[in-house]
Order: C-alpha cells, then sequence, then structure tokens
C-alpha cells in the first residue's frame, strides 16, 4: 500500500522537473536526428529497392534485412563501441563517437530499413498511369518522383510512418545505455540520489505516455482529410 | 512551305518478349487531320499510340514529328544516334496523350493537373499556367469543377479533364488512346462531344477507338490494324462502305447490330 502510495505521488519527479524537462529535450532531439536519418535513407534504399538494375536492387535489398532485423539495443552498442575500433583500424587512429552521434546513427540505421519498406509500398502502389502521364508530358524521371510519386507516396504511407515514428521515439529510450543524458539517464540520476525510484519511473512513463497519445492523435486528427482528398 | 506530315510513322516494331505486337507500321498524318485506329483488342493499337510519344521505343522504325525523328539525332558526323531521355522528354511534350484510364494526378485539383505540366515543363509562370488552363477548361466544359480533386469526378469528367490537360501544352498533335473505353455509355457521349469540336477546329489528331460512328464522322482517314500490321487503310467511307479485306469486314460485322 506504501510502494502503491509513493508510486503515484509524483511531487518527487515535478521537484526535478528542470532536469528531467532537459532530458527529455534530449530524448526529443535524438528523435528529430534519427528520423531525419531514417527518412532519408529509407527513402534511398527504397529507391533502390525499385530500381530497375538488379544489383542496386539488391543492395536495397540487403540494407534493408540488414537493419530492420537487427535489435535496436544491440545495434546502439555496435555503432558506439565496434564501429569506431572497425573505423580506427582503418584509419590507424584512435576514433571516439560522441555517445549522441551514436543514437543517432544507430537508430536512424535500424528505422530506415522499416521506412524503407513503407516507403517502397507507397511507391509501388502508384498507378503506373500515374507515371505514364508525367512522361507523356515530358517531365523528367526526378519532376515525377518528386511532384507525382512522393507526394502520393507520404499521403499513403502516414498512418504506417506514424506508428513507426512512435516506436522510433520508444526507442530513444535505451540511448541512456551508452550514456546520452537523456530522460531515462536523469532518472536513473536523481533516483540514485533520492533511493526513491517509483514516482521518477512512474513519472518518465507518464510523460512518455502523454507526449505519445497527444502527438499521435493530434496528427492522425490533422492528416486524415488531408489524405483521404485523394481516395475515391 | 513543303508539305511535311505532322507526324510520320515508319515501319514501327515492337516486340515484348516472344510476342511481336508491331510487325512494320507506317503512316503519315497531316496537320489537321484525324486518323482513327481501329481492331480488335490486341491488334497492337495501344502499343502503337504508346510508341508514337516513345512511352515505349520501338524496337525498329522511326516516328518523326514535322520531319524530326523522336528516338535518333543526326550528329556532326552524320551518323544517326540515340536520343538521350532528356532529348526525347523536349519530342514528348508536343504531343498531347489522352489515356484510356485518365491518368490523372489524384493528388491534385482539376486546375492542379491541367497547369502542372505547363509550368513545370514548359516553364510558365503560375498566371499564365493558369489563365491557359481556364481556357483549356473552357474547352472541355469543365471550368466549374477546376477546384475539386479527381476523385470526385465522374469518368466522363476525368476524361475531360484529362483532355484539358493534354491540350494545355499546347501540343502539335493529340494521341487519343481508347479515350471512352472505360467510361459507361452514357458518359461516352460528353467525351466524343469534346473531341468532335477539337477535330473541328482543325486539331492534328491519332484515336485508337472502338468508337465506330466517332471514326466515320469524325477521321480523315481510318487505319484498320490486324495483329500488328496495317490490314486496310483509308478514308472512312471505303472502309467502312466498302471493305476490301475480308477480316476488316468481318469486324465491322461486329459493330452492325
Amino acid at each position: 500500500m506504501q510502494a502503491l502510495h509513493q508510486a503515484f505521488d509524483l511531487s518527487l519527479f515535478w521537484d526535478y522537473r528542470a532536469i528531467l524537462l532537459n532530458g527529455f529535450g534530449v530524448n526529443v532531439l535524438v528523435f528529430l536526428g534519427a528520423a531525419a536519418l531514417a527518412l532519408l535513407l529509407g527513402l534511398g534504399a527504397a529507391l533502390l529497392r525499385v530500381n530497375k538494375f538488379p544489383p542496386l536492387r539488391w543492395l536495397g535489398t540487403i540494407h534493408v534485412e540488414l537493419f530492420r532485423n537487427a535489435p535496436d539495443y544491440i545495434m546502439l552498442v555496435w555503432v558506439h563501441f565496434v564501429l569506431p575500433l572497425l573505423i580506427a583500424l582503418a584509419l590507424r587512429r584512435r576514433v571516439e563517437f560522441d555517445p549522441f552521434f551514436s543514437a543517432v546513427l544507430a537508430l536512424g540505421l535500424v528505422y530506415s530499413g522499416y521506412f524503407a519498406e513503407t516507403f517502397r509500398a507507397g511507391i509501388e502502389a502508384i498507378p503506373r498511369g500515374n507515371i505514364d502521364a508525367g512522361r507523356a508530358f515530358g517531365m523528367s524521371e526526378r519532376l515525377i518522383l518528386w511532384r507525382i510519386t512522393l507526394p502520393q507516396v507520404v499521403r499513403r504511407m502516414l498512418p504506417e510512418a506514424l506508428n513507426q515514428f512512435i516506436s522510433l521515439f520508444k526507442a530513444t529510450t535505451i540511448v541512456s545505455l551508452i550514456a546520452v543524458p537523456d530522460l531515462m539517464y536523469d532518472v536513473s540520476m536523481v533516483t540514485q540520489q533520492e533511493m526513491r525510484p517509483l514516482p521518477l519511473y512512474t513519472g518518465a512513463a507518464l510523460v512518455y505516455f502523454l507526449v505519445i497519445f497527444i502527438l499521435a492523435t493530434g496528427v492522425r486528427a490533422f492528416s486524415e482529410r488531408w489524405r483521404r482528398k485523394i481516395l475515391a | 512551305m513543303t508539305d511535311v506530315p505532322r507526324i510520320r510513322v515508319v515501319d514501327v516494331h515492337k516486340r515484348f518478349g516472344q510476342l511481336e505486337v508491331l510487325r512494320g507500321v507506317s503512316f503519315d498524318v497531316h496537320r489537321g487531320n484525324v486518323v482513327s485506329v481501329i481492331g480488335a483488342s490486341g491488334s497492337g493499337k495501344s502499343t502503337l499510340l504508346r510508341c508514337i510519344n516513345y512511352l515505349e521505343r520501338p524496337d525498329g522504325g522511326e516516328v518523326y514529328l514535322e520531319g524530326e525523328p523522336l528516338g535518333t539525332r543526326t550528329g556532326a558526323n552524320g551518323q544517326g544516334r540515340p536520343r538521350s531521355l532528356a532529348e526525347i522528354n523536349q519530342m514528348r511534350r508536343e504531343l498531347g496523350v489522352v489515356f484510356q484510364q485518365y491518368n490523372l494526378w489524384p493528388h491534385m485539383t482539376v486546375l492542379g493537373n491541367v497547369i502542372e505540366a505547363p509550368m513545370r515543363v514548359r516553364k510558365l509562370r503560375r498566371a499564365e499556367a493558369t489563365a491557359l488552363a481556364q481556357e483549356c477548361l473552357r474547352r472541355v466544359q469543365l471550368i466549374d469543377k477546376a477546384g475539386e480533386y479527381p476523385a470526385r469526378l465522374s469518368g466522363g469528367q476525368q476524361q475531360r479533364a484529362a483532355i484539358a490537360r493534354a491540350l494545355a501544352m499546347r501540343p502539335k498533335a493529340m494521341l487519343f488512346d481508347e479515350p471512352t473505353s472505360s467510361l459507361d455509355p452514357e458518359l461516352t457521349d460528353e467525351v466524343l462531344a469534346v473531341m468532335r469540336e477539337l477535330a473541328a477546329d482543325g486539331t492534328t489528331m491519332i484515336v485508337a477507338t472502338h468508337e465506330m460512328g466517332f471514326a466515320r464522322e469524325v477521321s480523315d482517314r481510318v487505319i484498320f490494324l490486324h495483329d500488328g500490321l496495317i490490314e486496310e487503310e483509308g478514308p472512312p467511307a471505303d472502309l467502312f462502305d466498302a471493305p476490301k479485306s475480308e477480316r476488316l469486314g468481318r469486324f465491322l460485322s461486329k459493330y452492325r447490330r
């Protein structure tokens, strides 16, 4: 009973709000960096996978399978501790990654595998005739990609992409593992000082839940009407 | 001014794997003329139209637009070399295409569809492109739907929007690939009416069609395609009233019921 009461007494969490907010800000930054990287690499891999040259298609497939099937936890450790060693061997000098950099790179790579598949499904769903029409009017392949294919792909992939953004945001909570000073890192630091883990972890859980719930609901509400216009 | 055909198709061949869809098709289309291409499904009508603007690259033969070969270009040494995609795009913009499935871009309004290529390809300013688009939409009697998305339009309206989109490029010729074949019969007439007006205005047109009434009434010449070859061609009165080929006679009899 005492423990239950303690778990929901969030005043301690509130007392440390400045530090914790700072940590949460780091989560948001890791998320934004990794999301941008994942979208960029994901689009690149998807374009490789729909390319007409088999070797490029294989390259795209390797990218997707390699990163989509790597657990984000292991990827994080590997990128932070192993990758610098490999680069150091190649360059014959000491290399170290900043934890923040490793976190963005690792999560960006893992999620680029997921985004590549989402992009690919979206690209393949565009009716062939849409592309034909662009070509018939003398549009270049790049113009067709930016003006015809991608605007439709974005609308089609949005619900699935939103789920992946949510997963990615949740995945940012593991970056304290390599000492990125995020919310969970701060929570464990404060816990060591206060010796009261329950309200701190409960508070962290609530913060994540509320932020994700409110943002996801908001994005869905605003995007749905815009998305539906193109569907018959 | 010599009489260079607007479009000259010379011995065009096209095969898909083992299947030889076009086996050497040649014909001319002069300025302001309407040529209808008729024939059974699978006779190569669509492929022929797609080869004319290089949506399919012919395996043999060539297409000339006002005497200029679409797919090859004479280099400094007098030798022909294949054109790059960018060069083919330059030629394509001179040909307006209307597809069987309309192929409007669903994420753009009707107006957005019509101004897209004039703005991005012809580099018109938005105001110019919009004025041009409005003129084209008036021609197909769709100006009141300019702000709608394609999904909200009937098939006939979508096809008229697609015609406006092609007209807005001010093409040297219009290619119609079975423009009414996806339409319910009651929507066919509104599209054919627009096409009649274009023909009357002197638009150069090639029309692949199953609408024999339209082909007979509007065409200057009719081409009957069978098995990738021109089986018979001539003025519509000759083909429809006195077909020389037995195949054409049989083909036409299916429409006389």
